[in-house]
């Protein structure tokens, strides 16, 4: 690719926010025509450097460069008439307002001031035909599930008509059949000359599809290459900077334990009418597209919203937890998905996020134990090797980081089971690994963990047991070697089993 | 397919999913209409009409000033003191040379600027709209008592005439200011106003001014306060600097009642104006009827917990089945 002179262009900037240092001269070029990875671990800038390629920051120092010239006051606003697009993380969507409004928002067709409807159906419809969402345009966005939610995210930078579009983590709420749909519309885009920068954890999409990578670490680029010939170890050698063995820990030779969980007729939520039975020290994969009832499964078991089942034995008891306290008290608690607002109080502490659970147990006659929560604070931080002041406020940590104290905070409950829901969603590579190996470690000790999971590879390697949900029910339990990825996409995705002939 | 049908489609699904949402409200507007009508029936004359829309009239445009800034996230407590503001610059300008335009104008520029001046601080300064409005409302309070310690001035008998006397003048002027809104809404930065209440990272990182749509949100309800205490003045026939001060409250509790959420991009401005109905009925129902004024108070407070509380009660029964 080369020949063609970048589209978009980093020179040698500098970021950083309440004087710490997170882009330490970096630079990038986005060529027309070429699929760019842009990786490194959470926390290593990648964020920081879409916002400024995007205008909505500022570098402290050093050039963004449109058409080789250097941009003077860069905004969102300068950037998208320029012709770069943003498929955000974070979604960009208004709930209240409908599909079109929210793909046309910041860019309306106007005519007399006002914005021509007619102009903006013909425009969103166009863009949602590239990315099939065959949903009504005036339907309200609250109105969507997450992973379509993206994809109107999706369609929103399409309509821009970039010359540059930047994905940042596009997939992660992605069902895999819309990750497919968006494969293909990136080859084409690609195909007609647009110049992408894909941003993602799963490496197998950069693999799949980005043919040149940028890597970042603490704030500098450490690697600026072509792809070809580099496999998923290279990738994870270049990302992290060192030799790291396999991704997931070994599975032990399953040993047989006691049974935790048994339920009949379960229906809480979009579940409808299970059976499910889970024994200490398994880990049970629950899979299945975006929002089959994972999350509902996992919230009826922990008595978060109601559930019902015609039998019910959990952790002992012959009934389903009544409520969160219920639960908590059973030794069951839970990770959820959304850690910014269901898992953590984000401008507390990490010490105050730590303790939380924990507050009511530590107690002397009423008041706070002020000494016992900062001896199992500082324990728990050097369990999880978080680094630096546990006085910050979480909202500072990455979003691994974050996860870590989501999990972390449960621990001192010593729980027998952990209902954990996508918890690598948006997490780098490297704290996953110590997420797989802590999962490990719970199962080891006679834990039961349930994990549902949208990362199929994650489902496959981890699982001793994977139930897959679609529409509520189970399509499949996989046990042993009839785990699969194809064996889940198949089951999630109601393909019948064709014969073993391969 | 013609660009106009096409227009006239996507628009009218969007509004109509709108009003659909709203269908709960507005049987019950049409209920207490129909109720009021009942128990006076003098409402069904032309005379009777005016009367009730004039005591509407103003609640009902403090109702857009609130609900415009609480569906771009905000709230103003400085209401009532700048329908007070409103009334006293109209008394206290209209005998001056430029007349009654003069007043108007200066009405209308007043209460623009101090939107614009308390929007900018907001936006800028990053303060809270709650903490900048309350301290707001302590100054304009002061600024309405210096202007005139007490109440007096000077209101042309023929504008009190025309605007509350016995024709249907201020319900016109309410389709007038409701048909402005509908344009506002249709432009970039009226939608600006939703989507910056909600989701305000997303909307500056979309291209949408942020600042300035919170600008002009701070300055458009400003200049709908002050035309409703220049209103007032013309209703009361004179200025009086404190006669603003129930209608802080009651344009959050209209609001409310017509389901504009606290937390921005949630609810409609047909809501709120039915909301702002809905309360004036229930005001006038209870005044006619002879309650107490301290039973009123309690029975408003207890209809709009009412109001809120059952849509989720509505949503949770729903969700149980």
């Amino acid at each position: 690719m080369t020949g063609t002179s970048p589209l978009l262009q980093a020179r040698q900037v500098f970021k950083g926010f309440f004087g710490n240092p997170v882009l330490k001269g970096v630079d990038i070029a986005l060529h027309p025509g070429r699929v760019h990875a842009l990786l490194g671990e959470n926390g290593a800038g990648k964020s920081t450097l879409i916002n400024l390629l995007s205008g909505a920051l500022q570098p402290d120092s050093g050039a963004i460069l449109v058409d080789g010239r250097p941009v003077g006051r860069f905004s969102p606003a300068a950037a998208r008439a320029a012709g770069i697009a943003v498929v955000q993380q974070e979604l960009s969507l208004t709930a209240d307002l409908s599909i079109a409004e929210n793909i046309g928002l910041g860019a309306y067709p106007r005519r007399f001031g006002l914005i021509d409807y007619g102009a903006l159906h013909r425009g969103v419809r166009e863009v949602c035909d590239m990315v099939g969402l065959t949903e009504p345009l005036d339907m309200p966005v609250a109105d969507l599930a997450l992973g379509r939610r993206q994809m109107v995210e999706i369609a929103k930078a399409l309509f821009r008509k970039p010359r540059v579009l930047i994905l940042d983590e596009p997939t992660s709420s992605l069902s895999a059949h819309e990750a497919g749909i968006l494969a293909r519309l990136i080859e084409t885009l690609r195909d007609r000359g647009v110049a992408l920068l894909y941003i993602s954890h799963r490496l197998n999409e950069v693999q799949a599809l980005c043919s040149h990578v940028t890597v970042l670490k603490d704030g500098g680029v450490t690697a600026d290459q072509s792809l070809a010939g580099i496999d998923g170890e290279g990738l994870v050698r270049l990302m992290v900077g060192r030799e790291t063995g396999d991704l997931f820990p070994a599975r032990p030779a399953p040993g047989p334990g006691a049974t935790r969980i048994v339920v009949e007729n379960f229906s809480a939520g979009l579940v409808r009418d299970i059976a499910f039975s889970a024994r200490s020290g398994e880990i049970v994969g629950i899979g299945g597209l975006v929002g089959q009832g994972q999350e509902d499964l996992l919230l009826g078991l922990y008595g978060a919203i109601p559930a019902k089942a015609s039998r019910a034995e959990v952790c002992g008891a012959p009934r389903l937890p009544g409520h969160v306290g219920d639960a908590n008290a059973a030794g069951i608690v839970y990770v959820p998905a959304d850690r910014k607002h269901e898992g953590l109080v984000l401008p507390h502490s990490i010490a105050s996020n730590l303790i939380l659970p924990s507050l009511g147990r530590l107690a002397r006659g009423g008041f706070r134990n002020r000494a016992g929560e900062s001896g199992l604070i500082a324990d728990l931080a050097r369990r999880l090797a978080i680094k630096g002041d546990v006085a910050r406020p979480v909202q500072a940590l990455s979003g691994g980081n974050q996860q870590k104290v989501a999990l972390a905070k449960w621990l001192p409950l010593d729980p027998s089971v952990l209902l954990l829901n996508d918890p690598t969603r948006g997490v780098d590579i490297e704290t996953k690994r110590e997420i797989y190996l802590m999962l490990r470690a719970f199962a080891a000790e006679g834990r039961l963990v349930i994990l549902a999971s949208s990362d199929t590879p994650e489902l496959v390697h981890l699982s001793d047991r994977v139930v897959v949900l679609r529409e509520g029910r189970v399509a499949a339990t996989l046990e042993g070697a009839a785990i699969s990825e194809e064996a889940i996409v198949g089951a999630a995705m109601g393909v019948r089993k064709q014969g073993e002939a391969a | 397919m013609s660009a106009v049908s096409s227009a006239g489609r996507l628009y009218g699904a969007i509004q109509g999913r709108r009003n659909r949402g709203l269908g709960g409200l507005y049987l019950v507007v049409a209920a207490f209409l129909v109720l009021y009508a009942v128990l006076f029936p003098g409402i069904l004359s032309v005379g009777g009409f005016s009367k009730f829309t004039q005591n509407w009239f103003p609640l009902a445009l403090v109702t857009m000033a609130q609900a415009l800034l609480m569906l771009n996230g905000g709230i103003t407590l400085a209401i009532g003191p700048l329908v007070s503001l409103g009334a006293v610059i109209a008394a206290t300008t209209m005998e001056g040379v430029l007349g009654v335009p003069g007043g108007i104008l200066a009405v209308a520029l007043a209460g623009l600027a101090i939107g614009a001046v308390t929007g900018a601080i907001v936006a800028h300064l990053r303060l809270p709209a709650i903490i900048v409005t309350l301290a707001g409302s302590f100054i304009i309070t002061g600024v309405a008592l210096i202007l005139l310690p007490r109440p007096g001035g000077f209101i042309p008998d023929w504008l009190s005439t025309t605007l509350a006397g016995h024709t249907p003048v201020a319900f016109l002027l309410l389709v007038l200011i409701l048909v402005f809104w509908k344009a506002f809404l249709a432009t970039p930065l009226g939608i600006g106003i939703y989507a910056a209440g909600d989701n305000p990272i997303g909307a500056f990182r979309s291209g949408v001014p942020v600042e300035r749509v919170k600008i002009v949100a701070f300055a458009l309800s400003g200049l709908l306060t002050a035309l409703a205490g220049l209103f007032v003045a013309a209703q009361t026939g004179s200025g009086d600097p404190v006669i603003g001060a129930p209608f802080t409250l009651n344009s959050i509790a209209a609001a409310v009642l017509g389901g504009v959420g606290f937390l921005g991009g949630k609810g409609t401005m047909r809501g709120a104006i039915c909301g702002s109905l809905l309360l004036s009925v229930m005001i006038n129902v209870m005044f006619f009827l002879g309650f107490p004024p301290v039973a009123q108070y309690v029975a408003q407070g207890l209809i709009i917990v009412g109001a809120v509380a059952v849509p989720e009660l509505l949503k949770q029964w729903k969700a149980r089945r």
